[in-house]
């Protein structure tokens, strides 16, 4: 598994080891077949080797690649003295959510492609060893808790408990304010939970993070709707001192096409949450059915799509496609998912759009239209655009679709809430710290953004919190 | 945990629940639907509001056996919890001053209308009630309604008793009276077959009339898009932008019926349920 030899070969010349330590996965048969986790993490043998590779750099170039400032060359120097409950202590001062960002965090674009040896294509394999100390801490019992300030008697609502929620939730509780959470589905934890499926997220992590942050004191009111059970100015009118908005990019997008309604015609959403959230997989123990054909197409190349793809195979398709209108350099996908993708025997098929869908007679879908698709010279952006090619229309017979297009943000809170300021598209408009048009809120997440990603929903939450902390104590 | 704190059968395989959920009972309004979940590994349901107390804090629901989820729920009794009971979702019927309007009602739509019949007489309607039963020994309901509305007709499928043969030709008998006697709104929440009939009988004669429909949903709050149908060229979520729309807009019948037996022959036990167009027979 690991392809470094003899790692402490010279010890008075520092001398690069470029061999980066490779993370033990679940064979691609064995996967195909379950949901269990497929990566499974270093050994601490492991850890210790690839923790070794790091040359400490002065620079701490890894460091700014890192959206939340993590302290990364600390924990692995940590990690290197064979301390790994102090290089868990460093990696908390700036994340709450090590085991979920280890994993899911897109580090070859960030701190992983920031490192110095990425120069010479191997850089430290900084989210792996996240994974392992947040997993190692998980292990060892009970998580220490922090020093909590004492009560200030302010009270604040975050609403949505994703990953911005709940880092909003816990950071405000630590520093002495009454925090109450709420969440409109009846777990806790946002994407999170109803999207990133088992495989790549145990779900069982996500819980253990939102057990901590009610463990700090954080009142957690599932089943909860801001917008129907209560609107924003009845909290602020109410009991609340300030609101911190996080309801995510929820609303699933749609081509407009022909045919989309179908039978078998799913968004990314519902066939994710079904999967995931309800458990479908493990239908009829858990109630909630899942409908799966035998060739599934996947539309679109995100992660979304990699992810209802995957989950497509282990549900038991027998054939998945991937359907993608540019070519596999342009996919937004993490290309460690593509990879795993390939792996699992998936199908991609690369410019190519879907322009309607065919129904067997009885309204399900039986097959789709297809245009082929060609690339553009770059724009002034540098972005090739796709477009089609007249007259190349083919049919591909499938019975299971799977829109995954992308969400838009969640337009039930500015719908009810006439004072709050959105863009056309939709996103919550705030300035650098987070605040809002309207007084005493705030926001942060894919709310703001559109969707983006876990760490950086974190990390504007971090930044919101500090905000919120400084009003609530001097009224700025 | 949202305990049960009443549960009556009103008929064979028809249950009626009341549930303490003082947030729902709070804003509840007449058509508005709650999404619950019976323990760690149900499934998400819909069922319709069919009453509340603001003061107790209760909500009642009535419901029909039909599967899995619907067939737990009824060996429910009074002390036993639900996981989770959301709501109030979807947006309240129309309700306005309009004159004479019918309400076509039947299945848990007999309950579940009363509500709006309730809103409606409130804005000074004159009520006329048409409800649907496979026979006597199945009807339910029938005292609020009788009650509430100026006139009770019901459609029992057999004649004698003094009830109509069938729903379509007592509603054929007050269109021919229209615009005469006029009837000036129809409401509807009955089987999909019979909501589309009946959208097709009102439209020559321009009678506004109000369909609520339901199709399968997963999370009731406008995140999965299980919901969507056609409603004037545009797709609608019926759990946010319904469940109640012109049904004389609705484009989408074939194939919101299609959608909606997705998984009818997971484990349906409705007898007669099978109906011509549906997909997955
Ligand atoms: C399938 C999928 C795969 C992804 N993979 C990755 C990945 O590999 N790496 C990565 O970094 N990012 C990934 N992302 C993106 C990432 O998950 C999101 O950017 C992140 O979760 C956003 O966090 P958030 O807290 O803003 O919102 P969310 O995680 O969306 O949480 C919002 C929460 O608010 C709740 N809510 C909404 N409206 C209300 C309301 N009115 N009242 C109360 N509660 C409400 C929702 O139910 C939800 O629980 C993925 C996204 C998806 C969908
Ligand atoms: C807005 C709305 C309001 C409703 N109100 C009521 C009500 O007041 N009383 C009542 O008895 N029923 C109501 N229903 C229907 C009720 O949700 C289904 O009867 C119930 O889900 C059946 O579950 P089951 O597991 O027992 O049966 P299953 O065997 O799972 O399904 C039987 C049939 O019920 C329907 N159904 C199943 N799951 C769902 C779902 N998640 N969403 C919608 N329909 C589904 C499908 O047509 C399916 O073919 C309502 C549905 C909607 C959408
Ligand atoms: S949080 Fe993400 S980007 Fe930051 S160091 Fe960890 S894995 Fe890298
Ligand atoms: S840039 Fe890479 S090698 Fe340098 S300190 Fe950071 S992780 Fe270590
Ligand atoms: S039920 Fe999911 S969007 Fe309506
Ligand atoms: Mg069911």
């Amino acid at each position: 598994m690991t392809e470094a030899k003899e790692p402490k070969a010279s010890p008075k010349k520092p001398k690069l080891n470029l061999n980066r330590v490779e993370m033990p996965k679940q064979s691609e048969h064995e996967r195909r077949h379950n949901f269990d986790e497929v990566a499974l993490g270093y050994t601490w043998e492991l850890a210790k080797e690839e923790a070794s590779r790091c040359i400490q750099c002065k620079k701490r170039n890894c460091q700014q690649g890192c959206p939340v400032n993590i302290d990364i060359p600390d924990f692995i120097a940590a990690l290197q003295r064979e301390e790994i409950e102090e290089a868990s202590r460093i990696l908390k001062r700036k994340t709450s959510l090590p085991g979920v960002c280890g994993r899911v965090c897109p580090q070859e674009l960030q701190c992983e492609q920031a490192c110095t040896l990425n120069k010479k294509g191997a850089p430290i394999a900084i989210g792996r060893l996240e994974r392992f100390i947040a997993d190692w801490e998980r292990t060892q019992g009970a998580p220490t808790m922090p020093e909590m300030a004492p009560s200030t008697g302010k009270k604040v609502a975050v609403v949505g408990s994703g990953p911005s929620g709940l880092t909003v939730a816990s950071d405000l509780a630590i520093l002495g304010h009454q925090v109450v959470l709420f969440e409109a589905l009846h777990v806790a934890g946002g994407v999170l939970m109803y999207g990133i499926p088992e495989f790549r997220l145990p779900k069982e992590i996500v819980q253990r993070e939102v057990q901590y942050v009610q463990a700090l004191g954080v009142d957690l009111r599932l089943n909860t709707v801001i917008g129907i059970n209560y609107s924003l100015d009845e909290l602020l009118n109410t009991d609340y001192d300030a609101v911190y908005l996080a309801p995510g990019a929820g609303l699933p997008k749609f081509m407009r096409v022909p045919g989309e309604n179908l039978n078998m015609v799913y968004s990314a959403n519902e066939f994710l949450t079904r999967t995931n959230l309800m458990k479908a997989y493990l239908y009829p123990e858990y109630a909630t059915p899942i409908k799966m054909g035998k060739r599934v197409a996947v539309i679109g190349g995100g992660n979304v799509a990699m992810d209802a793809a995957r989950c497509a195979v282990r549900l038991g398709a027998q054939e998945v496609y991937v359907i993608y209108r540019r070519t596999r350099a342009e996919m937004p996908a993490r290309l460690e998912e593509i990879e795993n993708a390939e792996e699992e025997g998936i199908q991609f098929h690369f410019l190519c759009n879907p322009t309607g869908f065919l129904s067997d007679g009885r309204n399900n879908v039986a097959a789709m239209e297809l245009i082929r698709m060609q690339l553009t010279e770059p724009d002034e952006s540098g972005r090739r655009r796709p477009v089609p090619i007249p007259g190349s229309e083919y049919i591909m017979d499938v019975d299971t679709v799977v829109v995954s297009l992308g969400t838009s943000p969640n337009p039930l809170i500015p719908s009810t809430t006439p004072d709050l300021e959105v863009t056309r598209w939709g996103t919550v408009v705030i300035d650098e710290r987070g605040r809002t048009s309207k007084a005493r809120v705030w926001a942060g997440g894919d709310i703001v953004s559109g969707g983006a990603t876990v760490i950086s929903a974190m990390g504007e939450g971090r930044i919101a919190a500090a905000a919120m902390h400084e009003y609530l104590t001097n009224g700025q | 945990m949202y305990p049960i704190v009443d549960h009556e059968v009103l008929a064979p395989r028809v249950h009626r629940l009341r549930v303490q959920a003082p947030v729902v009972a709070e804003k509840a309004k007449p058509g508005q639907f709650v999404i619950l979940i019976i323990d760690e590994k149900g499934e998400r349901v819909p069922f319709t509001i069919s009453d509340w107390d603001r003061d107790a804090g209760t909500v009642d629901f009535v419901f029909i056996e039909v599967g899995k989820t619907t067939q737990q729920l009824a060996t429910l009794q009074p002390g036993d919890r639900l996981l989770s009971f959301i709501g109030p979702l979807g947006r309240a019927a129309e309700v306005d001053r309009y004159g004479h309007v019918v309400t076509v009602l039947s299945g848990y739509g007999i309950a579940a209308t009363v509500p709006i019949i309730r809103a409606l007489k409130e804005h000074g309607n004159t009520v006329t009630t048409i409800v649907q039963a496979p026979d006597k020994e199945r009807l339910f309901g029938v005292h609020p309604l009788e009650e509430l509305s100026d006139d009770l007709i019901l459609a029992l499928g057999t004649k004698g008793d003094g009830m109509m043969e069938s729903t379509t030709v007592a509603i054929r008998k007050l269109l021919d009276a229209h615009p005469k006697k006029p009837v000036d709104r129809v409401i509807a929440m009955c089987s999909l077959c019979l909501m589309r009939v009946l959208s097709e009988m009102t439209r020559p004669l321009g009678i506004k009339t109000m369909v609520h429909l339901t199709p399968v949903m997963v999370d009731g709050t406008g995140m999965c898009g299980a919901c969507r149908l056609s409603v004037g060229g545009t797709n609608r979520f019926a759990c946010v932008h319904g469940p109640e729309f012109d049904g004389h807009e609705v484009d989408g019948w074939e194939v919101l019926m299609a959608r909606r037996c997705t998984y009818a022959d997971e484990s349906i036990l409705q007898q007669g349920f099978q109906c011509r167009g549906c997909s997955q027979w």
